[in-house]
């Protein structure tokens, strides 16, 4: 552990090298081997995040009574600039906090991260950039992991910069597709608009507070030794007092830069545009990791968000608000990433109504899960896209449960476990914490959060049961393995005409051989992209377990020794006396002092919502049976009855067009503007340089005229003129 | 006659000054290159007189010791002159001192 600690800069500096390495030797010498320096770099990351993990486990000490003992440890990496001089003089140090909440975010990271690079491996395999794509990944997870270890706010908006980067490279890595190279600015711009509030919150932090650093501990030049994060138990004895009123606006300005990296609204327009990347991009970015960065940064900074009830609203209201309007687009995508792509949307609305409603352990929890099971959504669909030789439209497929039968039960166990299906799978538990806790606070968000629980079970069977289950149609592509990503050309097989020829197969995928009857590069379901899918497919279903409330080992416990949290208990306590449960914080031993009868309430409520949800997520499921499985033909005709809401859903609310009109064009008015004042502006440039021009001309023209007798004229003049002034 | 009693210095003067000019103003408004030349050496003359007047008046020998170094440079000058005139002569098939107003601007 203490070696860990000590080198705890190996953990983002280990994949940036192979992400070096890959991008110097890739393109002619490593080639098809570029993916083992990000396997080994990955995994020796996560073989670091996980020691870190069970050692702090093992040394986890959880209070019987009271607040659990907060545990974090600082290491200072090197000095990294300073500014300004005398009493106004900035200096920022780079280091890692290491705690519970940073060592839980590492874990999923490099885990999830290491899982998805093995799949890439098989999924890009051909590939003419196969290099390029690795190179960005390794950078992508040292960018990531600076970004949840950072000890200050720079050093994390250092790492929220190198992910989106790297977001817009990973994007527009298919860059001959016209999608992708409109994909990959947009998400690029919008997160922008978000780091621009990110940055002011920054700089009104600095302002306020005089540090940017999360939590002391070590002397920061300054001489500050408190966090500024901890400073928020008593603001006004750190803040200079005509500065106070500020403090409301740093949670508000960073939010922003929360709303526009975790896709809610009103900046969510850049993710479903994300999905023209490379499948593996959309799972590791733009499910699992990337964008939970948001979530992390509020969790993180929880005692600041947390004293201000405003905040919490305005948090809660988007989070409730995206969870719904994206939940109610994904009702009506036929695109199957599209499709996971509003539904992680909606699910990390989720994790800010849980975050508002002053649960953050259970927003870290659905954020674990979610990872798992939205990976494996996507990793399956990669699977799909990749056997349909790259049809991602579920109208265009159905019934490939015997063409693709490890897939099938894989993306059976991941939607289960969005749906939330009870008992059995991860996505429950953590879901159902998410519902109990916004309940609690208001009945009018639980039902809300409610509503998109069951639209959620509903989309995601639709997607499954009519892809998988149903009359068997697979794509003609499929026998052309033309797929999104161009894997040379082929000759197709003379003997790959008919398509249900496919259907007589049995469960032989697994095995390297051919297929008689389909012609495709190997096996359909290759081992190298199934076997992470079972891993994560076990962890879709057992990461469940670990939020035990009441076990002294549970993630809830752990996450409460994080200082975030106990200082977010603390503030939240002073700023809702009365009305906050510990157990969301991960405060088990403040339970002690609670009042019996609150407690049994509480838990009798807990019990409801158990049965509740679960019943939800079944009725979702019965609902997308009937329509998408028993009688597909009762969809159309309610389909033809409800027209106009379809159309409304189907063309996404029209949000990118009202952007489109209320951004996109004025500003490119705006910029054509500009480029006539330009004009004007090298006009006169060009006008200033005239003169000498016409100064020289107006000389040669006269004086120099070739005329030999006009040169001794000349002579004689200037003779004169200095005999003039030689006798005058 | 009246008032020519003697021949003095500025009689002498003023013929140099004569044969000056008139080489200067024929410089500058013949067009013909030979005749430009002969110009160059009639103002060259011109100051030939004013120093052996000068020598004269002074009654020493240092102005004519000039003048000997200003004819042979006057000779030598001649023979360039004369030189170039006829390479120009080969270029243009002319002596017309306009042929070479191209070389202007």
């Amino acid at each position: 552990m203490q070696f860990v600690l000590d080198h705890s800069y190996l953990i983002p500096l280990l994949p940036l090298l192979a992400a070096v390495v890959i991008g110097l030797f890739g393109a002619k010498i490593l080639r098809g081997a570029s993916h083992w320096p990000i396997w080994l770099s990955v995994g020796g990351a996560a073989v670091l995040s996980f020691t870190l993990l069970f050692s702090m486990l093992g040394n986890l000490e959880v209070a019987k009574t009271g607040l659990t003992p907060a545990v974090f440890h600082r290491v200072l990496w090197f000095d990294w600039f300073s500014a300004g001089q005398g009493d106004q003089a900035v200096s920022i140090q780079a280091g890692a906090l290491i705690d519970a909440l940073s060592v839980t975010m590492l874990c999923v990271v490099t885990g999830i991260g290491f899982l998805i690079t093995v799949f890439a491996a098989g999924y890009m395999k051909g590939e003419k950039g196969y290099w390029r794509f690795f190179a960005y990944v390794g950078l992508f997870i040292s960018a990531m992991t600076v970004l949840v270890m950072g000890d200050n706010l720079v050093l994390l908006y250092l790492g929220w910069e190198g992910v989106g980067l790297c977001s817009y490279l990973l994007i527009g890595y298919y860059f001959s597709k016209t999608e992708a190279r409109e994909a990959a600015p947009k998400a690029f711009i919008v997160n922008r608009v978000g780091d621009l509030g990110f940055l002011l919150g920054i700089f009104l932090t600095y302002y306020c507070f005089g540090t940017v650093t999360f939590f002391g501990g070590v002397e920061a030049a300054g001489g500050q030794t408190l966090g500024f994060v901890e400073m928020m138990k008593d603001p006004a004895a750190h803040v200079a007092s005509d500065r106070l009123w500020l403090l409301p606006f740093i949670p508000l300005l960073l939010l922003i830069g929360a709303l526009a990296k975790s896709a809610q609204f009103p900046l969510f327009v850049w993710l479903p545009d994300a999905m023209a990347g490379p499948t593996p991009v959309s799972a590791l970015i733009h499910a699992a990791t990337m964008v939970t960065a948001g979530i992390y940064l509020c969790v993180r900074c929880a005692p600041l968000f947390y004293a201000y009830n405003e905040i919490l609203i305005l948090i809660g209201v988007l989070g409730c608000f995206t969870a719904v309007f994206a939940g109610s687009i994904s009702l009506r995508q036929y695109d199957l990433k599209k499709d996971f792509a509003y539904s992680t949307c909606s699910q990390l609305g989720f994790m800010f109504v849980a975050f508002a409603a002053l649960s953050p352990v259970a927003a870290v929890f659905h954020l674990i899960t979610h990872a798992f099971f939205k990976a494996l959504l996507f990793l399956a669909s990669g699977v799909v896209s990749h056997a349909t030789g790259g049809v991602l439209d579920m109208r265009k497929m159905s019934g490939l449960k015997k063409f693709l039968p490890a897939t099938r039960w894989l993306m059976l166990i991941g939607c289960a476990a969005l749906a939330g299906v009870p008992l059995i799978t991860a996505g429950y538990y953590s879901k159902d914490v998410i519902l109990v806790g916004s309940f609690k606070h208001s009945p009018v968000l639980g039902v809300m959060m409610l509503i998109s629980a069951l639209m959620t079970a509903y989309y995601t069977f639709r997607l499954y049961f009519r892809v998988f289950e149903g009359p068997e149609i697979i794509p003609a592509e499929a026998n052309q393995q033309q797929d999104e990503h161009q894997h040379g050309s082929h000759a197709t097989d003379s003997h790959a005409t008919n398509s249900h020829a496919a259907g007589s197969h049995s469960v032989s995928s697994l095995a390297a051989g051919s297929h008689a009857g389909v012609h495709h590069h190997g096996p359909r379901e290759p081992l190298i992209m199934i076997l992470p899918l079972i891993v994560l497919a076990i962890g879709a279903i057992f990461a469940g377990f670990i939020d035990y409330p009441h076990r002294d080992k549970s993630l809830g416990a752990f996450l409460g020794s994080s200082p975030s949290l106990s200082l977010g208990y603390e503030v939240a306590e002073q700023t809702y006396p009365g009305k906050i449960q510990p157990i969301p914080f991960g405060q088990n031993g403040a339970e002690a002092g609670r009042d019996e009868a609150k407690i049994s309430a509480e838990r009798k409520l807990h019990n409801y919502m158990m049965v509740g949800s679960g019943a939800l997520a079944l009725l979702g499921i019965a609902l997308a049976s009937y329509y998408h499985l028993f009688n597909r033909q009762a969809l159309a005709e309610l389909s033809r009855r409800l027209g106009s809401v379809i159309r409304l859903l189907e063309a996404k609310y029209y949000v990118d067009e009202i952007y489109e009109a209320l951004f996109v064009k004025p500003y490119a008015a705006f910029a054509r503007l500009t480029q006539y004042l330009d004009y004007a502006i090298d006009g006169a440039v060009f006008a200033v340089a005239l003169v000498p021009q016409a100064a020289g001309a107006t000389l040669r023209y006269t004086t120099q005229r070739g005329y030999l007798q006009g040169y001794a004229l000349s002579f004689l003049l200037g003779l004169a003129v200095i005999l003039a002034l030689m006798f005058y | 006659m009246s008032g020519f009693t003697q021949i003095v210095l500025h009689h002498y003067l003023a013929i140099g000054a004569i044969l000056f000019s008139l080489g200067l103003i024929g410089f500058l408004t013949r067009r013909n290159l030979i005749i430009l030349f002969l110009c160059t050496e009639l103002m060259l003359q011109g100051v030939i007189i004013t120093l052996l007047a000068f020598a004269t008046f002074h009654g020493n020998l240092q102005g004519q010791a000039f003048v000997i170094f200003a004819l042979v440079i006057a000779a030598a000058e001649a023979s360039l002159a004369l030189g170039l005139i006829v390479l120009l002569f080969r270029q243009k098939q002319t002596v017309d001192a306009d042929a070479w107003r191209e070389l202007r601007g």
